[in-house]
This record gives C-alpha cells, structure tokens and sequence, in this order.
C-alpha cells in the first residue's frame, strides 16, 4: 500500500469539476483508492464521496493506494493535485 | 404569366369565383385554356362553391383533378399546407425501439442483440407504452421536431429472441402502445467497457446526436448484468421532465459544495441530514 500526503492547490478547492477529473482518472485503475481528511476516509472513485469533502484550498488529504497497479494510480493522481486539477 | 406558379395547387376562393362568374362562357372557356396550358397539378374550389363544368370539362382533357371542399379558403389552405408538410418531411429509418415513457420519447440505440426489445417490453410490462421496435421511422416536422412512429405492416410487434414474434397490442391492451410521439432522448446501450469514460457527475455540456439536423439529447448507457436498465430509462426520462421543469440536479449539488467549501467547513462539523430531533431512535 502507498500513503501520500498532497494539499488542494487550485483556489476554487475541490469542487464539483476537479471531484469528477478524480474519480474519472482513478477508475482507470485496478487498485482501491481512499481520501482522508481529518477523521473522514471515503472511497476516492466515488464521485459522492470526493464532494462530501468539501475539500477547500490549503486543506491537506492522505491518499492511500492500494492494489496492482497502485504506483501508476498514485504518480497519476498526485499529479492532477499537483497541477491543480488544471486550474488557478 | 411570367410570374404564374404554375407547379403549384391552384386555390380558388370566392374572388376567383365571383371574377369567373362576370365573364362570358367563351371567355371563361378561354382563360381556364391559357391556364392549363400549363402543367397544373390540381385546383381546389374553397367555400363550398360550385365548379364550373367547363373547367371539369378542359380538366379532364388534361388529366387534371379538380377537388371541391365546404371550407373556407384559409381553413383549407391550412389543411393541405399541414397534409403537404407532413407528406414531404424529410424521413429516415432507424434501428432501435421507442417507447414513451411518463410521456417522454426514447429511442433505444445500441448493437443488434443487446436487448434493446427486451427493455422495450418490460418498460410496457411496467405501464409505459411502445411507438416501435426494431425499425423506427423519423419524419422531422418543422425546425427542430421529430417525430417517430412504426410502420404499418409492423405496427407494434416485436420480436423477442428465444419467443419469436408477439404482439404488443393484443397481449397489453391498447393502454400499451401509442402510433407516433415526439423523439425527445437517445439512449445509446452499449456493451460495458472499464477504460470508456462515463458521466459521472452530470455538469458537462450535454452530449447529442444530430438526426436529419435536429440535436437531440443522447445518453450513453453501459450495460452489465445486474444492472436494471429499464429503471435507469425511467430516470433518464424524470430527469429530463426536471430538467424541463428547470431543476437540474447536477447543478443544484455542484452549488452547494461550491458554498461548503467557501464556508471552509471542517470535516468535524460536517452536518448530518438530520437537524435536531430529540429522542428521535427510529
């Protein structure tokens, strides 16, 4: 299993087009993928789950990943945190 | 005479009729000759007037119709304007099954043998009413409407693989069909595959398909067993009415997280949909 911690760079945080780019990217991939923020874990290719977050700009999630194919699943998706889901 | 339509119906009102009635037989005699020297396709008398038996009389030399009718002129000319437009709508055929479901048009779409008669039959089982299956055929009706029906040899038979033919009419009654109905959503069924991307969410622009110029709604459903496509139509179909209604549920979520991540809620006080209720152990 791979942990990583990333932070919600793009102003707007987490909302409802970044939420879909995540589940659509990490249904891509065989491995399990988890969000947590504070106390809250959900199922990271659950759209309704990535928006109960509510995850706002500056807040920081742990990733977990877990699976056959969870280095490519979490390089792919740090990287869409990392590039701001493509925003400011 | 240059600017004389002569390829088109020819009306005749009461102007015509009373200008008809001062002239002399000869000289009406001539003027119905000077017109169908001309390739005429029919005359229509409004108004319940009478024909002149010299027109029928060159008419017929020619091979030409005269039609009478009680109705007035622009009563008339409503009806054959609306018959004629109907006549030479553009048309096309296509493979699917269309049922009117809570009073919306789907067209199911998708391979032969996915199942797309089975869906239709038990969207009949479950109240809704079967246009056609397997061959639709769409006119387009103005800018912008498209109607869909069954053909008449057809009419709503269908055949269900493993049965053969039925016959939706005598088996569900006549609540279960209906001869034509607007096209108002496809829904394209298609084989599950885990890489194809699916809408998830609901925000982005609305995909549609164009039928003989017409942009019509098209949602594409993966198909997998367990999946009760028939209940999913019936969504598909609610949601459109919301939608119709101005509500859209995409939307309405989409701004409510925009509101709870600006008010930064942490996680802690994430609210429960549950408000207060004290004592409340059900």
């Amino acid at each position: 299993m791979i942990k990583k911690e990333v932070t919600v760079k793009n102003r707007a945080g987490l909302h409802t087009r970044p939420a879909a780019a995540l589940v659509k990217n990490a249904a891509r991939f065989k491995s399990n993928f988890f969000i947590t923020k504070n106390n809250m874990r959900i199922n990271g290719k659950s759209i309704i789950g990535v928006m109960t977050l509510a995850a706002a700009q500056g807040t920081v999630l742990t990733l977990e990943f877990d699976g056959e194919d969870e280095e490519e699943a979490a390089r792919a998706i740090v990287q869409l945190f990392e590039d701001g889901f493509g925003e400011e | 005479m240059k600017l004389f339509r002569y390829d088109r119906i020819q009306v005749m009102g009461n102007t015509e009729i009373r200008y008809l009635s001062e002239l002399s037989l000869e000289e009406r005699k001539a003027t119905f000759a000077r017109i169908l020297a001309f390739d005429i396709p029919c005359f229509i008398i409004t108004s319940g007037n009478k024909c002149d038996p010299a027109l029928i009389e060159l008419a017929t030399e020619k091979n030409v119709q005269v039609f009478q009718t009680p109705f007035e002129t622009t009563k008339a000319t409503y009806f054959i304007v609306d018959y004629l437009d109907d006549i030479f709508s553009p048309q096309t055929t296509i493979h699917g099954a269309f049922v009117d479901v809570y009073g919306i048009g789907l067209l199911f779409t998708g391979r032969s043998g996915i199942g797309k008669s089975e869906i239709a039959l038990d969207l009949v089982e479950r109240g809704h009413r079967l246009v056609a299956d397997d061959v639709v055929i769409v006119v387009r009706k103005g800018e912008g409407i498209l109607m869909g029906s069954g053909t008449k040899l057809i009419q709503h038979s269908m055949e269900i693989r493993g049965l053969g033919m039925l016959d939706v009419r005598s088996m569900f009654g006549v609540r279960s069909i209906r001869f034509q109905k607007r096209v108002e959503v496809i829904v394209h069924l298609e084989d599950w595959h885990s890489n194809e991307d699916y809408t998830r969410v609901g925000l982005e622009e609305e995909d549609t398909r164009d039928i003989m110029g017409v942009e019509i709604p098209f949602v594409r459903l993966p198909i997998f067993p367990g999946k009760n496509v028939t209940v999913i139509s019936e969504t598909i179909a609610l949601n459109y009415l919301l939608k119709h209604y101005g509500f859209d549920a995409s939307k309405a979520m989409a701004s409510r997280l925009e509101e709870a991540i600006k008010r930064n809620e942490s996680l802690e006080d994430t609210d429960r949909a549950i408000g207060w209720f004290e004592h409340d152990f059900e």
